[in-house]
């Protein structure tokens, strides 16, 4: 078993939840490819501020099986993911 | 060598370094130097390569050795003792015309056994705009002189000619004589008290001191680098001017003992000035490096070594010359810190050993506005509002941020008191504060940025300007990590003069308090005259984990605190307040809910 952040670890070649172990994607895959998707629009947040982007978005990386959220990035439509991956 | 000889060595090259800081801060006249602290100092070898990098800008350790080098090629047979050189030209090693580097060759018995350098941002520099930053220029022929190397001193006679050239071409030229002062006595005292070190242990025995701190820093983050797992690891920023997006991408590979920083698929450069060129990409990369990965390691040559940078050509962080760039400092270099702090953050955060010194991206937005005008005591005035070092802290894997907690790339930035900054320009502040809602949510909250709002007082002219080069205010920047959210964003409000006839409330005590017309701005020159007011605010730092996972008490504690409000309470932390305190039902049913909308758009 080896970590790959807070909320992700690497377990038996696959990308798994830390939270509850349940398998997200292989290692070698994009592990947010397979993760739940949900999007907050920036300006939507409390705070937001008056000049914020309408199209930009926080996106949220949640484990399919328990909800956990398990990485978010701000992205505008048709980013491709930011895509980290532990070797090893 | 004997390792309580170059134990001692290596602490003197700090006390070197700190005195030389102090000296600098003792002459200037500026607040940006003094309580700003927009200043590094540093020691090169011989050769130019860096020994002993110093606090301050961290973006400056690399250029100024750049600056070391190219001095070394352009003046070659034509050093001396005493000579002190100016450079500021951004195509050549420096970050953006008005941070100036005063780079010392020291000698000893005649041969040249080091350098010194250091940088302040001086009160001006003869851009289109006062202050430096230009927002307004198409090219850098517009953002004021720019020298690739002169020689200022010469065998320790200040070279009246080049001094009166210089000064000829700023506006204020007696606060940028006494900015260049402050300069040359940090490096005469840099230069003096090395020559007492040598002076002591003898050049061969202090060179091999320095030979070794370099092999030294290498061996230890090459060692740091094989206990981290390899990987590669993705960052982006979004920086917006006048409508126009630009992205700069970061993918950072780690294999071994070696680091590679590539920004292939960031933007074109910009006819904006927020480009940079390749020496402030490098700077901006390493300046959270050298805290987040050598925070116990001597920043010195050694520790750039197993670096690599690709930064095409062209693009936003590798400009070609003649682009604008007096605005890289707070455009193009910030995102590059900021993605580097984010990837390397991440890099650490996969490492059990070194978890716990992975951050969130702190202060990701610089606010430069700089006011210019005549002031109350009948002098011309221009200077930053410093609460822009003020900052927000990243929230860590241990511990919230920091609120107003500074920023990474300068470990000793601080905002003036509100005192210092009213004494020095003829303006009042309605309040200063830090920000509700500014600190990115998270298991872990990012510390809060600030607001303040400033109207004309006392002002001959009935006011002033300001120049303000403002991104930040479209695109959170201070990203989170492991579901953190990003910190807020920035804003610039232009409250202009009641048409009503009714007057402003002199005593406004928030935004909406205020009368006039809210005019958001962030590029350009506008005007605080007469009954206008300026509101500020700035972002706070990114949060790291879950904010349903957060502990309620701690969001009561924030919300009680006035730093989380009770909306961001509800929607984002999932936590229902009452009067009785914390609802527990409430709160449950409202995490349960919360995380069952995280299925609702189904996988990615």
């Amino acid at each position: 078993m080896a970590r790959i952040s807070m909320m992700l670890l690497r377990l038996d070649g696959r990308v798994c939840c830390a939270s509850c172990k349940a398998p997200i994607a292989a290692a070698t895959d994009s592990w947010k490819a397979r993760a739940a998707l949900s999007e907050t629009p920036v300006a939507g947040l409390p705070g937001a501020g008056l000049g914020v982007d309408r199209d930009v978005v926080v996106r949220q990386f949640s484990c399919p099986s328990c909800g956990a959220l398990l990485d978010s990035e701000t992205a505008l439509p048709g980013d491709p993911f930011l895509e980290d991956m532990v070797s090893g | 060598m004997d390792p309580v000889t170059f134990s001692i060595i290596r602490h003197r090259l700090f006390r070197v370094v700190e005195e030389a800081v102090i000296t600098l801060k003792h002459v200037s006249g500026s607040a940006i130097t003094n309580e700003g602290h927009d200043l590094m100092v540093s020691l090169y070898r011989a050769d130019g390569s860096l020994l002993m990098g110093g606090v301050g800008f961290l973006h400056h350790l690399t250029s100024a050795s750049e600056a070391c080098k190219s001095i070394i090629r352009r003046f070659e047979g034509d050093i001396e003792e005493g000579d002190i050189f100016l450079l500021n030209d951004p195509y050549t090693a420096a970050l953006h015309t008005s941070d100036v580097y005063l780079v010392a060759p020291i000698h000893h018995d005649r041969k040249l056994i080091a350098w010194s350098a250091c940088f302040v941002h001086v009160f001006d520099i003869g851009a289109m705009n006062p202050g430096g930053f230009a927002p307004d220029a198409t090219d850098i022929f517009s953002e004021g002189f720019s020298s690739p190397g002169t020689k200022l001193v010469s065998r320790g006679r200040l070279r009246q000619d080049v001094w009166d050239t210089l000064l000829n071409m700023v506006r204020g030229p007696e606060m940028v004589a006494l900015d260049l002062r402050s300069m040359i006595a940090c490096n005469n005292v840099a230069r003096e008290r090395m020559l007492s070190l040598v002076d002591k242990y003898g050049p061969q025995t202090v060179d091999e001191a320095f030979r070794l701190l370099i092999e030294q820093s290498e061996q230890r983050l090459r060692q740091r680098l094989r206990e981290l797992p390899d990987g590669r690891w993705q960052s982006r920023q979004y920086l917006e001017v006048k409508g126009e997006v630009f992205r700069v991408v970061l993918t950072m590979t780690k294999s071994d003992d070696s680091l590679t920083f590539d920004f292939t698929g960031s933007s074109p450069q910009s006819r904006f000035s927020v480009n940079c060129s390749k020496w402030a990409s490098l700077g901006g990369l390493f300046a959270p490096l050298f805290p987040l990965l050598c925070y116990d390691i001597v920043w010195n040559e050694g520790v750039i070594r197993p670096i690599t940078m690709v930064a095409p050509e062209g693009s936003i962080v590798n400009c070609i010359r003649p682009a604008p760039v007096s605005v890289a400092t707070v455009g193009a270099i910030q995102s590059v810190n900021n993605a580097a702090c984010s990837t390397i953050g991440k890099m650490l955060m996969a490492s059990e050993k070194y978890a716990e010194e992975a951050t969130a991206v702190w202060h990701a937005n610089h606010f430069a506005i700089f006011m210019f005008g005549n002031n109350q005591h009948g002098r011309l005035a221009i200077g930053i509002l410093t609460e822009t070092f003020a900052g927000a802290g990243g929230a860590r894997t241990f511990a919230d941020g920091v609120d107003l907690g500074g920023e990474i790339p300068n470990p000793i930035s601080r905002m003036a008191n509100v005192e210092t900054i009213e004494a020095a320009f003829p303006i009042r502040y309605l309040f200063r504060r830090r920000l509700q809602d500014s600190g990115g949510p998270g298991f872990y909250r990012g510390g809060a940025g600030g607001e303040l709002a400033i109207v004309p007082h006392d002002a001959p002219d009935g006011g002033m300007h300001y120049v303000v080069s403002g991104k930040g205010t479209k695109f959170p920047q201070s990203e989170g990590l492991a579901g953190g959210f990003p910190g807020g964003v920035n804003d610039y409000v232009w409250v202009k003069t009641p048409t009503t006839g009714a007057n402003a409330d002199p005593f406004a005590q928030s935004l909406p308090d205020m009368a006039g017309e809210k005019m958001p701005v962030s590029w350009g020159v506008f005007p605080l005259m007469g009954q206008d007011a300026l509101y500020v605010r700035w972002n706070g730092g990114g949060g790291i984990g879950d904010p349903l996972e957060r502990d309620p008490e701690a969001v009561a504690h924030d919300v009680l605190d006035r730093v989380v409000s009770p909306a961001a309470a509800a929607q984002v932390y999932g936590v229902v307040l009452s009067s009785d305190g914390i609802d527990r039902d409430g709160t449950q049913q409202r995490r349960a809910a919360l995380r069952r909308g995280r299925f609702a758009r189904g996988t990615a």
